[in-house]
């Protein structure tokens, strides 16, 4: 067979399974985008065919939507009838149970055992000290060289490995035809899919890992195969529903929807619908402050609004910068804007001239910590000096038991800010490391003016990104800014406040696009601490006129900290509490992250200001009025509203059924190669949130399932032409993966719901 | 909204950390008295019961603190509670017992509710296989010690403890070396020693914080069994074989630590190389040294479970580049090691040169001279720094440790056998140049050339095939 031909459908079959980031950068998409063009319902269906892994909500889900009355009893009663459902209510929430504890033995179990234990010892990021051997040969090349050892594949002297792996594939499937050979193949990546989908990671962003030891998805296959072969092991089954079980899952869904019909209902209702057009103060506003879309900033934003005279914007997190984040002293280079865009610009430090010393003696404190780390390395590896260094070290080790467990530390500020006072952002192109046109500089600050739809600027502006701090968590990443890749996003918040700081920025602005920056307009970059709530402004080179402004503003943060703390911790003392959560080894529940996420608001902040939206909402500002051709809109669409779908979609996944597309729970994992996390002796790679960030107890969800309803402030016309042009939204919307409401400002704001072609439903709080 | 802590969990919490300070300030008030302390014929309380103690306090307060918020919404975490708190009891239990009966049934139970500790998520299919993998190793040690302790019951017609290690003669030669085999080979089961390593490895399935309190207090179960039975161990002439068998095993695992890629069967690896190196120092007739190792690997073992969800880091691959030692450096190598030997002798008082003692000198002396060989080249410290540095870091380190030796020397005193350093034969000082140089072997790396040694290995490491990838769920 053609060579060509088997490797496309091998990449054909592996869209069948997610793909698993590594959780040092832990994007949260959505596992099961290789089904996107197929309808939700049928996704989750084919999904299971193929994986065995159901996605299906607990019965207690709907029982608590009966309960707060998101679904009601006789909707329910409706819906199982419509279904020709025979039991009552009660057998439903029974059969979902039985349903989701059913527990099949592994029948490729030997299998998968073996090529575990190979694929992981091969992927390994530096947690071993002593290597696979001949691991820059590639896997499928390594393994034939190992494996004539490995006593448990029971290999004859006699057998002849084809030369590479796919040759090897093609050994045993040429007299198949295509169709099955993807059948085959879809069924030996479901078998191990957490392990798959980090390949599919490594190739589809040829890491440094990839480069120097590669381990393309047919080395996968063929070692599978043969693996196979040797263990005379067959493949196993399609996974199949019963009648009444097929049932029970298509109710499901039905009351799903339900329970979102009434979520819409109940926002609309909420919804300050009468002001889109924004409140007017009469005094000028002291400060704006701009904060990611993330679902945390609304608590923030409204506690900074009730504090004082402040406007708060929300803009995607990475603040429309495409940029990679090279560390000044490591060297490593992390993305930092959404995964679906290419990283045009680098972005590095440099030591501001005045502090040219405190910049080398950061450098020294740098390399100083990491000897430490290979010092600790050597000591504890090499013979006999781990037993000699225990006996020493020990007592030190004792105490630190002891610190970790009672002394908490109680402020990070000095932790972040060293660095951000002693050096200034350095950006380039990516591709060539030249340094950005004027032209360049300008779209990126003009941009981020167009998308959110701003009109008028205070003396001071404030540019938050968003970061965590958790302790002993394999999970940090996850809590961090969503649209920079899972980094912390204040690296970006400094660059475009340096370059709106810009005279030249600023003056080609006036000239070329009449955006009127007074001269005394200051823009400095922050950081918002998701897990304490507190925000730290990079002002380390603010001119001295702006220190009075400066300092008020810091006071009144600190107020809204206390208050946003009070309010998501519900107890006294919370910002205590909340600095405790954030430092404590034991907890496993640090934050919330985007736990409750289900809507998403692109419109003025005037339609959501002075209502709790209790941090169930992404909002993008925006402004129709000054985006009459759709352009921004069209932006908002593209970028935000997709990485939002992916959040959503993975929150939805990681809950509904944990074991599989989440992680499992924190307290039996074991971290693998520096990158990920198994359970328990081993397995399968983990690849999505675990447990504790979605649910209060092995019981009880957090998070809500729900799929995001996107409501949008513009007229339905514009949103109608902007689908039409983008296909892949539209069969998203018209697949059920989010749902779309337009709030329309040409029709009294009256909200509809987008169904198909072009086509809405009225849904007007009643 | 808040998840309820299970009350027994937050009432065992405050009681274990009381009962770790009584059990510590009895420490010294025992010194003082200097009497061992019995309730009746079968119940003793000595030093080595109060260390015990304070140990085993110590770590179930630390884990019952860790744990109330670590196992938060955890449906099993009374369950938890619980057999922690069996498990300490049942260690207290064993170290107070002077009847060969209810020394039998305290190890029976430790294993029991360890075993039940692994698969406390009863929910999940690989756990309660590897519960039951473990409890069958547990079994079988405990028949074992069964064994041991019933042919020593029998000769001596007595089940009193003491009464039978003071009373050895009465026991024919051939009888005490069986009944010393058995019991070495039941402590090695517990302590997963090779080849009885594979329930450890097959044990992650253990919430973390049990994972802590098994290798920081369960595995060490060779180390006090040996140091109870010292006296039978040193009659029946089996000490060269826990040398021998300890060294052996401490170096295969060190190098079998190299090669693991996940955290926790890194650390397991890295227990049973410092098990091995425990039995080691028991072989050497320093059963006091086993009981500060073992005391110390705790806190060391202890800290890096708990803290095992910091592993994950974003790295490229690079090749460590060879960085060669210049003539004054090696110079300041060597003369730090030996200083760091005679400091080693001196506060510690293994002054003597040709017995088992020089052994773990030299130990010392390697050790020190690593940690020169390491610092005196690091860059980012001027020369001056580096050689503080190194000073502070080897003077800091040996005195912390001779403090602690000391003090457990010294409680350890009442009973005449936990120090009992031997001229050394022909046969243990080859061993020991073995084990030595095995840091060379380490050093030049020639290990890493072998594909074969590495597959057999890896292969050594696997869990049980029951524990992982059993079910789809």
């Amino acid at each position: 067979m053609n060579h060509q031909i088997l490797k496309q459908n091998i990449e054909l079959a592996a869209t069948s399974v997610g793909t698993t980031w590594p959780l040092y950068s832990f994007v949260t998409s959505n596992p099961l985008s290789g089904y996107e063009k197929q309808n939700f319902k049928t996704a989750c269906l084919n999904a299971y065919q193929k994986t065995g892994n159901l996605a299906l909500p607990d019965a207690h889900f709907f029982k608590d939507a009966l309960q707060t009355n998101l679904l009601n009893s006789s909707q329910l009663a409706e819906i199982l009838k419509t279904h020709q459902y025979s039991g009552n209510i009660d057998r439903y929430f029974e059969e979902i149970k039985e349903l989701k504890s059913k527990s099949n033995l592994n029948k490729t179990q030997a299998v998968d055992q073996v090529l575990v234990k190979w694929m992981s010892v091969f992927l390994d990021e530096g947690l071993a000290d002593w290597e696979m051997p001949n691991k820059e040969k590639g896997f499928y090349a390594a393994w034939k060289s190992l494996a004539k050892y490995d006593a448990n594949l029971n290999i004859s002297k006699s057998f002849n490995f084809p030369k590479d792996s796919i040759s090897a594939i093609e050994k045993f499937t040429n007299d198949i035809s295509t169709n099955e050979q993807v059948k085959i193949f879809e069924k030996h990546f479901a078998s191990l899919h957490g392990w798959v989908g980090f390949l599919k990671y490594r190739q589809e962003n040829t890491t440094e890992w990839f480069k120097k030891f590669p381990f393309p998805l047919a080395d996968y296959l063929a070692v599978r195969i043969l693996i196979s072969y040797f263990l005379k092991v067959s493949l196993p089954s399609n996974f199949y529903l019963t009648e009444s079980e097929q049932k029970v899952f298509n109710v499901s869904i039905d009351c799903l929807k339900a329970i979102e019909d009434a979520w819409q209902n109940k926002m609309v209702y909420q919804l300050n619908l009468a002001a889109s057009n924004p409140i007017q103060k009469n005094e000028p506003i002291d400060v704006q402050l701009v904060f990611c879309i993330d679902t945390r900033s609304e608590l923030i934003r409204r506690n900074i609004e009730i504090a004082g005279n402040y406007e708060t914007y929300g803009y995607a997190g990475f603040f429309g910068i495409a940029m990679d984040y090279e560390d000044a002293f490591s060297g490593i280079k992390r993305k930092s804007c959404p995964p679906i865009l290419a990283s045009a610009y680098k972005v590095t430090e440099e030591g501001n001239i005045e502090e040219e010393n405190n910049f080398k003696k950061l450098k020294k404190q740098h390399k100083r910590s990491s000897f430490k780390n290979y010092f600790l390395k050597r000591m504890k590896n090499i013979l006999p000096s781990a037993f000699g260094f225990v006996e020493g070290a020990g007592l030190v080790y004792g105490f630190q038991l002891v610190k970790r467990s009672f002394f908490f530390k109680k402020d990070h500020q000095k932790d972040i800010k060293y660095l951000e006072t002693t050096c200034k952002t350095k950006v380039e192109h990516a591709n060539d490391a030249s340094e950005l046109s004027l032209d360049e500089r300008v779209q990126i600050v003009k941009s981020a003016f167009d998308l959110m739809g701003w009109k008028k600027f205070a003396d001071l502006v404030v540019f938050a990104g968003h970061a965590s701090k958790t302790a002993n968590n394999p999970f940090a990443s996850s809590l961090d800014c969503g649209a920079c890749a899972a980094s912390p996003g204040r690296h970006n918040a400094r660059l475009i406040a340096q370059l709106a700081n810009q005279t030249e920025v600023r003056k080609a602005l006036l000239t070329k696009h009449q955006i009127k920056l007074e001269n005394n307009t200051l823009f400095i970059g922050a950081e918002h601490n998701t897990t304490t709530d507190e925000i730290s402004l990079f002002d380390g080179d603010a001119p001295i006129k702006f220190e009075a402004k400066i300092k008020a503003l810091k006071s009144d943060l600190k107020i809204a900290q206390k208050t946003a703390t009070l309010e998501r911790l519900g107890k006294s003392n919370s910002v205590n509490l909340a600095y405790r959560k954030s430092s404590d080894w034991s907890e496993t529940r640090p934050e919330w992250g985007l736990a409750k996420n289900a809507g998403f608001i692109i419109g003025p902040r005037a339609l959501t200001q002075n209502m709790n939206l209790e941090s169930e909402c992404f909002l993008h500002s925006y402004d129709w009025k000054k985006d009459e051709d759709g352009t921004a809109l069209n932006a908002i669409l593209n970028g935000p509203m997709v990485v939002t779908q992916w959040i959503n979609n993975h929150y939805y996944f990681s809950t509904v059924n944990n074991a599989n597309y989440g992680s499992g729970s924190k307290i039996t994992l074991n971290i693998v190669g520096k990158f990920g996390v198994v359970q328990g002796n081993g397995g399968d790679l983990k690849t999505g949130l675990p447990l504790q960030s979605v649910k209060q107890s092995d019981e009880n969800y957090y998070h809500k399932p729900q799929r995001l309803s996107v409501f949008i402030n513009a007229p339905k016309q514009l949103i109608n032409s902007l689908l039409n042009n983008n296909p892949n939204l539209k069969k998203l919307i018209e697949n059920e993966w989010i749902h779309l409401l337009a709030i329309d400002p040409l029709h009294n704001n009256k909200v509809d719901k987008y169904v198909a072609e072009n086509k809405w439903n009225n849904l007007s709080a009643t | 909204m808040q998840n309820q802590v299970p009350t027994v969990s937050k009432i065992i919490e405050p009681l274990l950390w009381i009962f770790f300070i009584v059990s510590f300030i009895c420490i010294p008030l025992y010194f003082i008295q200097e009497k061992v302390i019995y309730l009746g014929k079968y119940i003793r309380i000595n030093g080595l019961s109060l260390i015990i103690f304070t140990t085993v306090g110590f770590f179930g307060a630390l884990i019952s603190t860790y744990s109330k918020r670590y196992l938060q919404g955890f449906t099993y975490q009374k369950r938890f509670s619980l057999f922690s708190i069996g498990f300490v009891l049942s260690v207290l239990f064993f170290v107070i017992a002077n009847s060969s009966i209810l020394i039998l049934l305290s190890w029976f139970l430790m294993g029991l509710f360890m075993a039940k500790l692994i698969g406390v998520n009863a929910d999940w299919g690989e756990a309660r296989h590897a519960s039951n993998y473990a409890f069958r190793f547990f079994f079988s040690s405990t028949i074992l010690l069964g064994l041991s302790l019933s042919i020593l019951t029998y000769y001596s017609s007595s089940f009193q403890l003491d009464y039978i290690l003071n009373n050895l003669d009465l026991i024919p030669n051939s009888m005490l070396v069986i009944a010393a085999i058995l019991l070495i080979i039941a402590g090695f089961i517990q302590s997963a020693l090779f080849p009885f390593h594979r329930w450890l490895l097959s044990a992650m399935t253990a919430p973390t914080p049990a994972s802590a309190l098994m290798h920081a207090g369960f595995i060490n179960g060779a180390g006090i069994l040996f140091t109870l039975f010292a006296s039978l161990l040193i009659r029946s002439n089996t000490l060269m074989l826990l040398f021998v068998l300890g060294g052996f095993i401490a170096l295969i695992a060190q190098f079998v630590k190299l090669l693991q890629v996940n955290v926790k069967h890194k650390l397991a690896c890295s227990t049973i190389a410092q098990m091995g190196f425990m039995v080691m120092q028991c072989g050497l007739g320093f059963f006091n040294a086993a009981i500060a190792h073992l005391i110390l690997h705790g806190f060391y073992k202890a800290y890096l479970f708990l803290s095992s969800g910091e592993e994950i880091e974003m790295s490229n691959p690079n090749k460590v580049t060879k960085i060669n030692i210049k003539i004054i450096q090696a110079f300041f190598v060597i003369l730090f090691g030996l200083a760091g030997a005679v400091l080693f002798m001196l506060l510690t008082g293994k002054t003597s040169l040709n017995n088992t003692s020089i052994f773990l000198t030299l130990i010392v002396a390697i050790t020190v001279g690593q940690a020169t060989y390491n610092i005196i080249r690091e860059k980012s410290y001027s020369f001056g720094q580096r050689l503080i540095v190194s000073i502070s870091f080897f003077v800091i380190g040996i005195v912390l440790y001779a403090v602690f030796y000391n003090a457990v020397s010294l409680i350890l005193n009442e009973s005449n056998f936990v120090i009992k350093p031997h001229q050394l034969s022909l046969f243990e000082i080859s061993f020991g140049i073995l084990f030595l140089a095995s840091f060379f072997l380490m050093k030049l790396g020639i290990y890493r050339n072998s594909p074969w040694l590495y597959v057999k290995l890896l292969n050594l490491t696997q869990p049980n095939k029951n524990t992982i990838l059993k079910f789809k769920s």
